[in-house]
């Protein structure tokens, strides 16, 4: 097809540097129509050289056949002008989409020396990773790892990670989250910084940046990792927690809860199940909360019993009429928490020199379909055996004696023990010996779980 | 105009579909990628969000706010640092001509989660770009100004809340700018839409001025269209206008489409009378008389404001360009040492506002105040300067980047006894309004030692003063190389600029 206007032709257009070029372009730029066809043709046959100010006029015009066209062309050119790409290639399109993978997906080997005609120069692989990303194919995400990954120059690396930024939403969550954590901790603050950029602005982006803080950052990463946790402030937290008798609460929940204030910069709150909602709940939300906010109510609780089926959503109720709350599942019920109980357990299997014995999990006894469900779910997860253990005191020392010296008719008493208690209660107190201290009172689990907590948004 | 000629592509897609509807849109517009995000709807319909495609830079986005009358809290200047923050060194924020803000290097996921912080902030970017009402002007020391005339800033508050309200205009056939005067040095007849302070019968209110606009193929300053207003009248009469533009504005040429050719097209009497029936309230003949008198004050340095006690203190940003640490420094002066406002003006620059005397000297030694100086020299304290090529592909020079080097290097040879105002344009579009400058420069090509260079157009003699005037060509066209050694000329000669001893004497 030719141009509807011949005076528009390439041949026409005053050479580079001459005074009537732009006023010249500015006219083609209004054409209603404009072919990009002669002036393609006119690049390729070398009758013509490609300015930026042309280039400017020309990529609003082409479609993506013809931005893919242009792009082949200028990949032959001896010496390629690496701002041509970004100007040309702003259609999302499957075929130049599959060009861009097609020049890159062999990484960072593709820019050998040996073979001058096939390999990829750096300064074309830099103008063509951003792009890739742009396109936001999945396909590309390994690609894209692998040149962000490699041992190349930063520039390089820096591209492959901008490629990451302009696709962001598109690639596999987790692989990301892990991709980028650990650019966060390269020793070039020209990756790290932008990697912890990237990860704040993933959804629940506390979850990944929390752990960042301890990671030893470079210390201009981790003033930028302070202000991208600044700018999404935790919220104030409720733990709904179990009381001791006389509705008093347990030493380790009442530390664990101020470190995790400290540590999330934000309230925190217990709540003991047995007491009473505080009479004062309005008064004690406007104090949490600031206007906007949300409470996060999370309820401490290791077992599906009648406490979390019928007291929390009363709690629930009761703190929703005064302000918005996000209710987070039971403690119990969190994967990472059944895998650290799962450690837990096995680290006990070790020191007790009884790695074959499966290990027993004690609990208060439940009711019902979905606490039988629960507990066989988390024996499966954690390779356990779960008890029921009455709190009777007259069980608690029956139970004593078994645990003590086990004999032939409870064989499995004989393995490790662990409570299903968060803090001190009739149960641990009774069988120090034999079960050990709580769990917060065990390092590995306490860590988890303010790590947990403080990560939660 | 022919009314059966087919509609320009930008045309239809503004008519396909508004830009506005896509708001709710946006967070699924960013996961699912480009797939609804058709060209019409990437370069052109997202500006009526305020957002904006970089073809230089596909996937990093511009966002262009709306501040009216200039005025924006330490609260959302923060917000607005923390989001360029995030954008590491892609991240910018230039203080525009129009009393504004524009936000580069954002990801398209910034976009939906940026739109909600502005609303919880009070800050919209609706309508910012393309062919819809620009950010409306005022006089940046409403309220504070000890010559002020009327504050401004509840009639630019009204307008702009008409304008976007549900009667507003979506689809305007081209941009307009609309900007109101309070103060004796409200120079505003480059706006297709001036009200300008003036009595009638002894009475306060509005004389009305049309049709000014610069561009690469014309440049006028608006006319007055011969009515008076009264202040209440403001915001229903720029609706009424803005409605009629919409219906009758040129829609075939984009380059013959901004209001001065429809005003052209109908005679300003019968364009008079079509609004004065479209609006539909009473209203006054009127001379076009008004107390705008004399040039822009630069507002740079320390003044006593209205009120007893307090000042106010203008600070230089160089070229308008702030990087996310000065924003959040900004912000900060402005909280420990005003009322915690700034101020934005059309010189590019900011101010930070009622500080108590006693506070002065403090903000004056903050570190801060040696990059964005109260005080800087008679050449850079009125220097504007349009995007240049870093960002804008039609630029012939790199004009902040020359514009600065130039200066610098002036700075070395002359003393100027008072400030000029330079205005520097990359190209004919004159985007940095250098008709308007006492001295305007726009980017150009020349010829020197038989090889075409960059160079620079220099016009003289603008005025926004009593006698307004657009500059008029004084020299076609220098080679940057020679740039400095004109200017120094030019400024010895015509300005009053004296050269410095050189070293040692
Ligand atoms: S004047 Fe020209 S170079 Fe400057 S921003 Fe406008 S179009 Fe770009």
């Amino acid at each position: 097809m030719r141009s509807a206007l011949p005076q528009w032709e390439p041949a026409q257009l005053p050479a580079c540097g001459s005074p009537d070029r732009w006023g010249w372009l500015q006219q083609l730029r209004n054409q209603p129509e404009l072919d990009p066809e002669p002036w393609l043709l006119a690049l390729e046959n070398g009758s013509l050289s490609i300015a930026p100010d042309l280039l400017a006029v020309l990529a609003e015009r082409l479609d993506p056949p013809a931005q893919l066209r242009l792009l082949r062309w200028w990949r032959q050119q001896p010496d390629p002008d690496p701002g041509l790409p970004s100007q040309v290639l702003r259609h999302r399109d499957g075929a130049s989409a599959a060009w861009l993978l097609e020049q890159l997906a062999p990484g960072p080997v593709a820019l050998g020396f040996a073979l001058p005609l096939s390999a990829l120069p750096q300064v074309v692989a830099a103008a063509l990773l951003p792009l890739l990303g742009h396109q936001r194919q999945v396909a590309a995400w390994p690609v894209l790892l692998c040149w962000m990954r490699a041992p190349i120059a930063t520039p390089l690396r820096r591209a492959a990670l901008e490629g990451v930024a302009r696709g962001l939403s598109v690639w596999p969550r987790s692989q990301l989250v892990a991709g980028l954590s650990a650019l966060a901790g390269d020793l070039d603050p020209q990756l790290a910084a932008p990697a912890v950029d990237l990860l704040a602005r993933l959804p629940g982006a506390r979850r990944a940046l929390v752990p960042l803080r301890r990671c030893g950052l470079d210390p201009r990463v981790a003033e930028r990792l302070g202000r991208r946790l600044a700018a999404t402030p935790a919220q104030p937290l409720l733990l709904v927690v179990h009381g001791r008798a006389g509705g008093q609460l347990p030493a380790e929940l009442v530390a664990l809860a101020a470190e995790l204030e400290c540590r999330r910069g934000a309230p925190v709150r217990l709540q003991a199940l047995s007491a009473a909602a505080p009479a004062a709940v309005p008064a004690v939300a406007s104090e949490l909360l600031q206007p906007g906010q949300v409470l996060g109510l999370v309820p401490l609780l290791l077992l599906p019993g009648g406490h979390v089926r019928h007291d929390l959503p009363a709690i629930v109720r009761h703190w929703s009429a005064f302000a918005r709350v996000q209710h987070w599942p039971f403690l119990g019920a969190w994967p990472r928490w059944q895998a650290a109980l799962a450690r837990e357990l096995a680290e006990l299997a070790m020191q007790d020199y009884k790695p074959a014995a499966r290990p027993l999990l004690l609990h208060h006894p439940l009711e019902g379909p979905l606490a039988a469900r629960y507990l066989t779910t988390l024996e499966r997860r954690t390779g356990a055996q779960c008890v029921a253990t009455p709190y009777s005191a007259e069980h608690l020392a029956e139970l004593k004696l078994t645990l003590a010296a086990p004999d032939l008719a409870a064989p499995a008493l004989a393995a490790p023990a662990l409570p299903l208690a968060l803090a001190a209660n009739r149960l641990t107190d009774q069988l120090a010996e034999q079960v050990g201290p709580p769990l917060l009172q065990r390092p590995g689990l306490r860590q988890l779980l303010l790590a947990e907590l403080e990560a939660l948004p | 105009m022919d009314p059966l000629a087919k509609p320009s592509k930008i045309e239809q897609a503004k008519a396909e579909l508004c830009g506005l509807d896509l708001a709710p849109r946006l967070g699924d517009l960013a996961s699912q990628g480009w797939e609804s995000l058709d060209e019409a709807t990437l370069t052109i319909r997202l500006k009526w969000l305020g957002i904006f495609f970089r073809p230089v830079t596909p996937g990093r986005f511009m966002v262009r706010l709306r501040l009216p009358n200039g005025v924006i809290s330490a609260d959302q200047l923060e917000l607005l640092a923390e989001v360029i923050d995030r954008c590491g060194d892609q991240g910018s924020a230039d203080i525009t001509t129009r009393q504004n803000l524009q936000l580069r290097g954002l990801l398209l996921e910034d976009m939906a989660p940026l739109l909600q912080a502005l609303e919880a902030g009070g800050l919209t970017s609706r309508q910012s770009g393309h062919d819809n009402p620009r950010n409306i002007t005022g006089n940046p020391l409403a309220g504070i100004d000890p010559e002020e005339i009327v504050d401004t800033r509840p009639l630019v508050e009204v307008i702009q809340a008409r304008l976007l309200g549900p009667a507003g205009p979506r689809n305007l056939p081209r941009k307009f700018n609309v900007a109101v005067g309070g103060a004796p040095d409200s120079f505003l007849l480059h706006n297709d839409l001036a009200f300008l302070p003036a009595e009638h019968n002894g009475q306060l209110g509005f004389t009305v001025l049309v049709g000014g606009f610069f561009s690469a193929q014309r440049n006028e300053l608006a006319v007055p269209l011969g009515l008076w207003l009264r202040p209440e009248q403001l915001a229903d009469f720029t609706l009424a206008l803005l409605c009629h533009f919409e219906r009758h504005g040129n829609r075939q040429q984009r380059n013959k489409s901004r209001l001065m050719y429809l005003i052209d097209q109908l005679g300003i009497d019968a364009y008079r009378e079509e609004l004065v029936e479209a609006f539909a309230e009473p209203v006054h003949p009127h001379d076009g008389s008004h107390l705008v008198s004399r040039a822009p004050r630069s507002g740079l340095g320390v003044h006593a404001q209205k009120q007893e006690g307090l000042h106010w203190v203008g600070l230089h940003v160089p070229m308008g360009r702030l990087d996310a640490a000065s924003m959040q420094e900004l912000a900060a002066l402005a909280r420990t040492y005003g009322s915690g406002e700034l101020r934005l003006t059309e010189a590019q620059n900011a101010l930070i506002v009622d500080v108590p005397c006693d506070r002065i000297e403090d903000l004056l030694a903050e570190p801060l105040l040696q990059r964005l100086r109260p005080d800087p020299s008679t050449l850079q304290a009125e220097a504007v300067s349009c995007t240049g090529n870093a960002y804008c592909s039609f630029a012939l020079i790199p004009t902040k980047g020359v514009a600065q080097q130039v200066l610098e290097e002036l700075e070395q040879r002359i003393e100027l006894p008072e400030a000029v105002r330079m205005h520097w344009t990359g190209c004919p579009n004159a985007c940095g309004q250098p008709y308007m400058g006492q001295i305007g420069l726009m980017g150009a090509k020349a010829r020197k030692d038989g090889q075409m260079v960059e160079a620079a157009k220099i016009f003289l003699g603008g005025s926004m003063g009593a006698e307004p005037k657009l500059a008029e060509l004084h020299e076609k066209g220098v080679p940057l190389s020679d740039l400095a050694d004109v200017l120094e000329l030019l400024l010895l000669e015509q300005f009053g600029a004296r050269r410095r001893e050189p070293a040692g004497f």
